[in-house]
């Protein structure tokens, strides 16, 4: 099976030969993976090299961290990756973003209206949690819908607070 | 003379007393809320009683429960730990009355250094040096903060008068943006202490955040054990402490005179038990008294890393009425230690709390190195109490040791279930102006970031990409491989029979 994986904007072609051996750009090397009792916590061992990483599945790929560094990368095998080639373009950028809580708390403040413009990074609603107020931000530039929460709110988890479109 | 002691407490702190009271004989109560039924806390100790609901509120603030429960189950002391009710003069006041013996400072001692205002204005007729602001004013109201304001002069801190932690603290740059500032750090801090009142304090810019802690006993010695640098804050909350501070290093004779002047201030108030007095420093070495922590601190255990000093301990003979055991020619720093607080903050994400069962855990060990911490794999990290996991302590020869061990003790240790900070740590140990002992209170705020603190490292994409790409890869096999269950190597039948010998 072969994949193209991107790390900011480089590509890597990676080939699983089979269990014990891979193909990365075309160089073989050896590898041995684990992953720690069943955890998202991998051990790779490369041509005798050994890494040691924890491995989370996020809306915008993989977040790799490995030796106090954060690596997003996307994984897509030949077939995907064609496959979106033929769609043509980025759907990233389309659609609509839920602002979700993070976790459950008390909605201290909503910073926006219905309908207004906001920028990337720009501060949407102030959640308090473990006794601290935090700023959730805009995620990308866009219009306010949808409004679901006003202030004094309290909201579960995952929680949708409102829609930048 | 007590020897069973109720912990007033949860977390980190509730299972460090209990491991102190252990080691002096001493039988143990745990209260805890229904959030915590699993915590460490409740397990260790000899006797666990529940308070009530989850919010500290109706749980770990409810005093007279507390009490109530001390007296049932015969536990003739109290341990408050920090935070919750452990800076509370009518607290104090109520364990005394109702015949418990309150491991801290006398009722008095907390109210005089627990109103800062106060606390400031009883330092400063003791001839120790503070920061301009309202002191011995009491709770103003907003329109007298606002018109004293500009006295004092922009920058300034709006903090809450029965604060600490960083709770119901706002920095403010001019008069417009003072009032709804205002506003919210009156709300923070009712909810976080029941006491919505503020004062206000002249902001030292470039200032280091150092503090010495205090042990008295009830026969008058008083005795400083070091200072402890604090500077490494991130919204007034500290991340990092170390001792000595690399800022004081081997100046033993400055050390000495604000030590001096910490007894001093400490004295000033008739103090007993163990508590801190913190200290702004300014880049040319001036000092001011900034406030009088009345309790024993998140931090103590990089003082007791580099004295020996077991504080808590100590706390628990000093309650018990013994003359402390040191005298100031006693006190020799050795080494030095660092302390990392491990948050259940995502270090990515504008470090957002997160909360979640802990899965999995791998602390780290051997040589120098100690974990204080309430949670294992299987606890949940609730929203209503705060985020600090565990605290990794290390210890070395020289600071370029303790630094180089910190480093080894955070890429071993593993949290698996909720985001925390250590990769931030991991940054903030290779950062040039951190190994330098160049910082100031608002370095991490100001002139830190995971991106650029990431910058100077060898960076290692391609072995990220094989490792996403394996975890990927299994993924998409085990899919496959669920759909197709049913495909066995081998006939169902067979199967059937090798299932039905194993049972027998």
């Amino acid at each position: 099976m072969k994949y193209v994986t991107a790390i900011g904007e480089r590509e890597y072609i990676i080939e699983i030969v089979d269990e014990r051996h891979i193909l990365l750009d075309g160089a073989l090397f050896e590898v041995d993976f684990n992953t720690v009792s069943g955890q998202p916590v991998y051990s790779l061992l490369l041509d005798g090299q050994s890494y040691e990483s924890f491995v989370y599945s996020g809306e915008e790929g993989w977040q790799v961290l490995l030796h106090g560094m954060l690596y997003l990368a996307s994984v897509e095998d030949e077939r995907e990756k064609r496959l979106r080639a033929a769609a043509g373009g980025n759907i990233i950028e389309r659609g609509e973003v839920h602002l979700r809580a993070p976790m459950p708390g008390l909605v201290i403040a909503v910073l926006v209206n219905e309908g207004q413009s906001v920028d990337k990074g720009e501060v949407l609603v102030i959640l308090e949690s473990m006794k601290m107020q935090n700023e959730l931000k805009s995620p990308r530039p866009g219009t306010i819908a949808r409004m679901r929460v006003r202030s004094g709110d309290s909201v579960e988890q995952r929680q949708t607070l409102l829609s930048v479109v | 003379m007590f020897n069973k002691v109720l912990i007033a407490n949860r977390g980190e702190i509730a299972v460090r007393i209990i491991r102190a009271c252990r080691e002096l004989g001493m039988r143990t109560v745990a209260v805890y809320s229904e959030a915590d039924r699993q915590g460490l806390h409740v397990r260790y100790a000899d006797e666990a009683y529940l308070l009530g609901p989850a919010p500290s509120r109706e749980s770990y603030l409810r005093g007279d429960k507390i009490i109530d429960i001390a007296r049932k189950c015969g536990a003739k002391a109290i341990h408050p730990g920090y935070g919750f009710l452990a800076e509370r003069a009518d607290f104090a006041q109520d364990c005394l009355d109702a015949g418990l013996a309150f491991i801290g400072p006398k009722p008095s001692s907390i109210a005089a250094m627990g109103d800062k205002a106060v606390a400031r204005a009883t330092v400063a007729k003791a001839g120790v040096p503070v920061v301009p602001g309202t002191e011995g004013e009491g709770g103003l109201s907003d329109e007298e903060l606002l018109s004293v304001a500009p006295e004092i002069g922009f920058p300034l801190l709006v903090k809450a008068t029965a604060g600490g932690g960083g709770k119901g603290m706002r920095e403010v740059h001019n008069l417009e943006e003072m009032h709804s500032l205002l506003h919210s750090a009156r709300r923070e801090a009712e909810a976080s202490f029941g006491d919505g009142n503020v004062y206000l304090e002249k902001l030292v810019e470039g200032a280091r955040h150092i503090e010495f802690q205090i042990l008295a006993d009830s026969h008058g010695n008083v005795i400083h054990l070091g200072e402890r640098e604090c500077s490494l804050q991130r919204r007034h909350q500290k991340l990092l402490e170390e001792s000595p501070s690399p800022f004081i290093s081997d100046d033993d004779e400055i050390r000495q005179q604000m030590g001096s002047v910490a007894v001093r201030a400490a004295q000033a108030v008739g103090y007993v038990n163990t508590g801190t007095i913190e200290f702004l420093v300014d880049k040319d070495k001036n000092y001011y008294f900034l406030e009088m922590n009345t309790r024993l601190q998140v931090e103590h255990p990089v003082t007791e890393m580099v004295t020996g000093v077991d504080i808590v301990k100590e706390q628990i003979r000093i309650a018990r009425g013994r003359q402390l055991r040191y005298t100031q020619e006693n006190i020799n720093l050795n080494g030095w230690a660092i302390e990392c607080r491990i948050n259940a903050e995502d270090a990515y994400n504008n470090f957002l709390p997160s909360t979640g069962q802990i899965s999995h855990s791998l602390l780290p060990t051997g040589p120098g190195v100690r974990v204080d911490t309430g949670v294992y794999p299987g606890f949940e990290i609730s929203p209503y109490y705060d985020s600090l996991i565990s605290k990794l302590i290390v210890w070395g020869e020289t600071r370029a040791e303790a630094i180089l061990r910190m480093r080894r003790a955070l890429e071993e240790y593993k949290i698996v279930g909720v985001r925390t900070n250590i990769p931030f740590h991991q940054n903030l140990m290779d950062s040039h102006r951190f190994m330098g002992g160049q910082f100031d209170t608002r370095f991490v705020e100001e002139r830190f970031s995971m991106e650029a603190a990431e910058e100077g490292k060898t960076p290692r994409p391609e072995i990220a990409a094989i490792i996403a790409t394996l975890v990927a890869h299994q993924q998409t096999q085990r899919a496959a491989h669920i759909i197709q269950r049913g495909e066995r190597d081998t006939s169902n039948w067979k199967w059937i029979s090798r299932w039905e010998r194993m049972q027998r």
